[in-house]
This record gives structure tokens, C-alpha cells and sequence, in this order.
């Protein structure tokens, strides 16, 4: 079975990545990707806050979510070292919900694994959260890590 | 089946994967460029040139092709999000000019989204009078930063259908001076008549400074070159193709409203586009086209003001990573993705600007606070296109291989001269805008050395400035 991990550079995506550790059997996985999809037209297309090296020279970085990304996926394909199975890396481009189902079905993907950040009811009343959009549309299961009940921010990655 | 070898293994496409064609690129500067400027400022290009107004359209747009091709080099070489103060820390490498171009280019984006938003108010009136026309602005302002928070600009889609829609809206115009002349009762020696006491040339180097602003926002394409496939080919291209095209409408449309309209109605109008189309020159009714008409408008006014109300807060994103502007910017909010503070800082500055240049209004102040201000920082974006030329030719030789596009050596030395020309203009003919930017810039010296002093008390002690570890070990 494939699995696509899914990480829009939140510490919530890391810890969905954690989370399928925690359970899953690695015998049993074929393969892992990670996919980060950069939104060209928002923003801030790419907003990485995971990595812990930002080793990159003074001005390299401006505006580059490109590296961003590649280094949040990084962060996250760390957490599967040594785990069992192979792990590909994927940046891709365009809506996060609508390329993480293609990265699926390019796969032949058995899981996806998401996290929602979403709580409240603006997500459900103005657009859904991308993982509401990948649960509709998937071709495959889908795990949604939920952030742990607690009181004021997410879950941190050293938390 | 199951495989047990550790390590990784790289999907075979993986860091390739951009979304961004050629085509969607074209469209993203058309729908940038048009919008912005025709259907606000044709009135004022016609008030300070006449009948022949079509001429400032066109020096004005070949000026800005010029320095759109200086930045697609620029882009070729650097395909980030960062634009003019990348370009400009690359070329001369100091953080305190970098600074100053940030802060001159937020002060004319804000500006400049201050003018659309008033400009999108004065086409509102024309379908339903009832609000005010600042209630209006500030909630068109407000609804395009929810739309922003909430992460729906992302549709490509999206942008190419309000492009479609605004191109419809100019090839009615076009269609409307067709007409008129098909029936005859064209008076073409108005196309020749630069009507302003005085020097001609003057008069059209006034026109050619307004049209000039009708074609900025270009330089907001190179926020998507990372996204672009092939930017090599694609940027070139694109980006000087779709400036190429806007102006050609720009000077088509200017052309078709000089002929259909007297250039003083144009010149006394709010909304000057919206004149060509009252004239009842198509078999419709009139009230059915003026009403297509400002729907069309707003689409067009909402399409470019909703790029720089990307861009805002994507510069200010960047520049806070980089430990040039304070942290704070930088923070992203945790489940929609989108940079919270940058925007809510962007909607506050536009709606104290949209208050208080409605307050000096009605207080009799005098002037049109926004559009002054809009006109004003102008001469900001003179200046940093200027820059941008120079950081081309001065970066040339660097960080360059065979895929680099290379603009015309010749052409940005006409481009900067262009500039530079418009800019001595500007400032001749308006010596007090040269107060407002001092303003302006004295604004961000303060707020310069205000983080320079703040932000070396909470920088880790061995980190220097400018140094990105020490800006994410602070938001940590």
C-alpha cells in the first residue's frame, strides 16, 4: 500500500506524520510520499514552519517558497528515516486539495494522510478545509489527524 | 511486496511539478494591467492632454514595456517572489535601500488600491446610489482581505474569467468608436488636438506620467515566476507580450472614447469610460449598457485590486523573513495558511487612508486626498523602475546561463531615460509631490530605524542583521 503524506508546512502536518508512525505497520506500507503543494496565486504560496535548518544565504530565500516547501517536505520525510519504507518527495503546484488527490491517484495510493487544522464553523461555512475537500473527492481512505484538544496554539513539533 | 529497504528514493517528477502556463501568465498581466488604469484615469489623461490623449497612452506604454522587459531579465535570473527590492539588494547589497524600496513600493500599492477602491465606489454609484460611496470602498477594501484570509485567490481560473470579462468590457468601447465611425460622423481631427495652453510637449509628458500609472502593476507578475513553467521562455514572453497588448488596447480605447465623447466631458467625469457608452451610440438601450458597463468595470477594478492586495502582505512576508521589516509580518495564521498580520495591517492602512481622505473632503480640504496620493507615489514608482533598469544593467554578466533572457541594451537605456524623463516631469510639474514622497520616505526612515533599534534587543546575541536563522529563532 502507498501512502501520500500531505504537509502545507504546519506544525500540524508534522505531527499527522508522527501520528501514522505511531500505528501503522511498516511492513506493510510500500511506499511513502510526501507532497507539499505550493499555491502560486495566495499570498504566501508556501509558508514553512517545520524545518529547523534555514541554513540558506542572506537574500537566497526572499520570496522563495519553492525552498520553502522543499525544506518542509524535508522535515517531515525526516520523521519516516529509518521506519520501513521507501520515501519519495513531491513539490507540486496549483489548489492543495486537487493536487494531493491527483499525487493519490498517480500512486495508486491505499491512504492519505492530512491533518486539519480547521475548528469552527468559518471553514464549513465559507470554503471547507482542504482536508473536507480531499475527504469528498479521494480515491482512497483518508486519515485526517485532528490538532490535540489544548488551550492556546497548536501542537509544536517539540511539544 | 512489501519492501523493507530504509533510506529515500525522489518521485521521478518531484520538484517540477509548476502550474503556471505561459498562457495563464499572459492573461495574469493583461487582467493586472488593464484593469487598474484605464477605467480610472482616462478622464485625467484627457484633461491634461485633449483630444489627442491616444499619444500619452502610447510613449506612456511603450516607457513601461521597456521596464517590463527589464524585469522579465530579472525574473529569468531570479525567479522569486520579492521583485524590485531582490533586485535591488542583489545589485547593490544594502539592506537600508532595500528598505526604502520596500517601503516606497508598499506606499504606492497602498495608494494605489486606496484609488481603485474609491475608483470601484464612483462605478457602484452608477448601479445603485443608495450607500455612500466610502461605506462602499471600505467594504469592497475589507471583502477582498476576507477573500485573501480565506485563501480563494488561489484559482487560476478565477483570474482568467474576470480577464475575459474586462477585455469584453474595453472591445465594447472599441466597438462603440467602430461604429461611430461607420457611420460617418467621426471627426478625426480631434485625434490631433492637444488642447492645454502651453507647451504640446509638456502637455503630452503630463498625459504620458498619468498613462504611465494606468500600467503599473506589471511588476506583480514576477510574484509567480517560481510557479511558472518554463520561466525562461514563458516570462519573456508573457510578461512583455501582455504589456505590448494592454497598451495596444489602452491606445485603441483612448482613441475610441477622444472620438465618440468631448474630451471635457471625459475630462469633468468620475467615471470616464462609463461616458463613451451613455453616448447611445450602439442600438441598446442605454441604461441597459450603462448598467453591462459598470458590472464590467467592477469585475476589471476588483481583479487588479485583488493582486495588490496579494502582493502586500507577500512583500511585507518576505521582507520580515529576511529580518528587514519586523517579525511579526511573518507570521501565518495556523489553519487557513494566509499571512494574517501582513493583511490585517494592509486593510487598516487602506481604510485610514480611504477615512481620512473622505474627512479632508467634506472638511473642504481641497484635495482628493487618495488620488492625490495614488498620483504622488507615482514618482516612487518612477524612481524604483528606474532602479530596477539600472540593477538589470548592473547585475548583467551575473548569475546568467543560457537560458537567461537578455533584454535589448539599447532599448532599457531608452526605457531609463524614459523613466528618469517622466520622473523630472513629474516633479517639474508638481514640485509639491516631491514634499509627499519626502513624507513617504521619511515614514520609512523612521520605521527603519525604529526596527534597526528594536530589532537588534531581540535578535540572538552573534547574529547579525540580515541574517534569516536569527529572524526564525526569534519567531519561534
Amino acid at each position: 500500500m502507498h501512502v501520500i503524506v500531505a504537509t502545507d508546512g504546519s506544525p500540524q502536518s508534522l505531527a499527522a506524520a508522527h501520528h501514522l508512525t505511531s500505528f501503522a505497520d511498516p511492513a506493510k506500507i510500500t511506499g511513502i510520499s510526501v507532497v507539499a503543494v505550493i499555491r502560486p496565486l495566495a499570498s504566501v504560496a508556501f509558508a514553512d514552519e517545520i524545518s529547523e535548518d534555514e541554513q540558506h544565504e542572506v537574500g537566497e530565500g526572499t520570496g522563495s517558497f519553492r525552498a520553502a516547501a522543499q525544506r518542509a517536505v524535508d522535515a517531515v520525510a525526516a520523521v519516516f528515516d529509518g521506519w520501513g519504507p521507501p520515501v519519495g518527495r513531491q513539490l507540486r503546484s496549483g489548489s492543495p486539495a486537487a493536487e494531493i488527490i491527483k499525487a493519490a491517484t498517480e500512486h495508486d495510493a491505499g491512504l492519505i494522510v492530512v491533518a486539519a487544522g480547521g475548528r469552527g464553523l468559518s471553514d464549513v461555512i465559507l470554503v471547507g478545509s482542504t482536508a473536507q475537500r480531499v475527504q469528498h473527492y479521494a480515491p482512497c481512505p483518508v486519515l485526517v489527524v485532528r490538532p490535540a484538544p489544548r488551550p492556546r496554539r497548536a501542537a509544536r513539533p517539540e511539544a | 511486496m512489501a519492501e523493507t529497504s530504509t533510506g529515500t528514493v525522489d518521485d521521478e517528477d518531484s520538484g517540477l511539478r509548476r502550474s503556471i502556463t505561459a498562457k495563464q501568465l499572459f492573461f495574469y498581466t493583461l487582467g493586472d494591467v488593464l484593469g487598474s488604469g484605464i477605467y480610472v484615469l482616462i478622464g485625467l489623461v484627457a484633461a491634461a492632454v485633449g483630444g489627442a490623449f491616444w499619444i500619452a497612452f502610447a510613449l506612456g506604454v511603450t516607457v513601461a514595456a521597456i521596464t517590463g522587459a527589464a524585469y522579465a531579465e530579472l525574473v529569468t535570473k531570479y525567479p522569486q517572489a520579492a521583485g524590485a527590492a531582490l533586485y535591488v539588494k542583489k545589485a547593490f547589497g544594502s539592506t537600508a535601500l532595500t528598505f526604502l524600496v520596500t517601503v516606497s513600493f508598499l506606499s504606492a500599492s497602498f495608494a494605489a488600491t486606496g484609488s481603485l477602491a474609491t475608483g470601484f465606489a464612483s462605478y457602484f454609484a452608477t448601479l445603485w446610489e443608495g450607500p455612500p460611496a466610502l461605506l462602499v470602498s471600505l467594504v469592497f477594501v475589507l471583502a477582498l482581505v476576507v477573500v485573501n484570509f480565506i485563501g480563494i485567490t488561489e484559482s487560476v481560473v478565477m483570474n482568467m474569467v474576470m480577464t475575459f470579462v474586462e477585455i469584453s468590457g474595453l472591445v465594447i468601447v472599441m466597438v462603440i468608436g467602430v461604429w461611430y465611425i461607420a457611420q460617418g460622423d467621426a471627426d478625426f481631427g480631434v485625434l490631433a488636438d492637444i488642447s492645454v495652453s502651453g507647451n504640446p510637449a509638456l502637455a503630452v509628458l503630463a498625459g504620458i506620467a498619468y498613462s504611465f500609472f494606468a500600467m503599473t502593476g506589471f511588476e506583480n507578475t514576477a510574484n509567480v515566476a517560481e510557479e511558472t513553467i518554463d520561466p525562461h521562455r514563458a516570462f519573456p514572453r508573457s510578461l512583455v507580450g501582455g504589456m505590448v497588448v494592454a497598451g495596444t488596447v489602452y491606445v485603441l480605447v483612448s482613441m475610441a472614447a477622444a472620438l465618440t465623447v468631448p474630451v471635457d466631458q471625459l475630462a469633468s467625469s468620475d467615471a470616464a469610460l462609463l461616458e463613451v457608452v451613455r453616448q447611445g451610440i450602439l442600438p441598446f438601450s442605454t441604461d441597459f449598457m450603462t448598467t453591462l458597463f459598470s458590472i464590467i468595470a467592477l469585475i476589471a477594478i476588483t481583479n487588479t485590486t485583488l493582486v495588490t492586495i496579494v502582493t502586500q502582505p507577500r512583500i511585507l512576508y518576505g521582507m520580515a523573513k529576511e529580518d528587514v521589516v519586523p517579525g511579526v509580518f511573518a507570521k501565518i495564521h495556523a489553519t487557513r495558511r494566509s499571512p494574517w498580520v501582513g493583511l490585517l495591517f494592509s486593510a487598516a492602512v487602506v481604510a485610514a487612508l480611504l477615512i481620512t481622505g473622505t474627512i479632508v473632503l467634506e472638511a473642504g480640504g481641497g484635495i482628493d486626498l487618495v488620488n492625490r496620493l495614488a498620483l504622488v507615489t507615482v514618482v516612487l514608482l518612477l524612481a524604483i523602475y528606474a532602479l530596477v533598469i539600472v540593477a538589470c544593467l548592473k547585475l548583467r554578466g551575473q548569475d546568467e546561463n543560457e537560458h537567461t533572457f537578455r533584454a535589448n541594451t539599447p532599448l532599457l537605456i531608452v526605457g531609463l531615460v524614459g523613466n528618469l524623463a517622466i520622473l523630472g516631469f513629474s516633479i517639474y510639474d508638481d514640485p509639491t509631490s516631491l514634499i509627499w514622497c519626502a513624507a513617504l520616505i521619511a515614514i520609512g526612515v523612521v520605521l527603519f530605524l525604529v526596527e534597526y533599534a528594536a530589532g537588534s534587543r531581540n535578535r540572538p546575541p552573534g547574529t547579525r542583521r540580515g541574517d534569516p536563522e536569527a529572524a526564525s529563532r526569534r519567531d519561534a
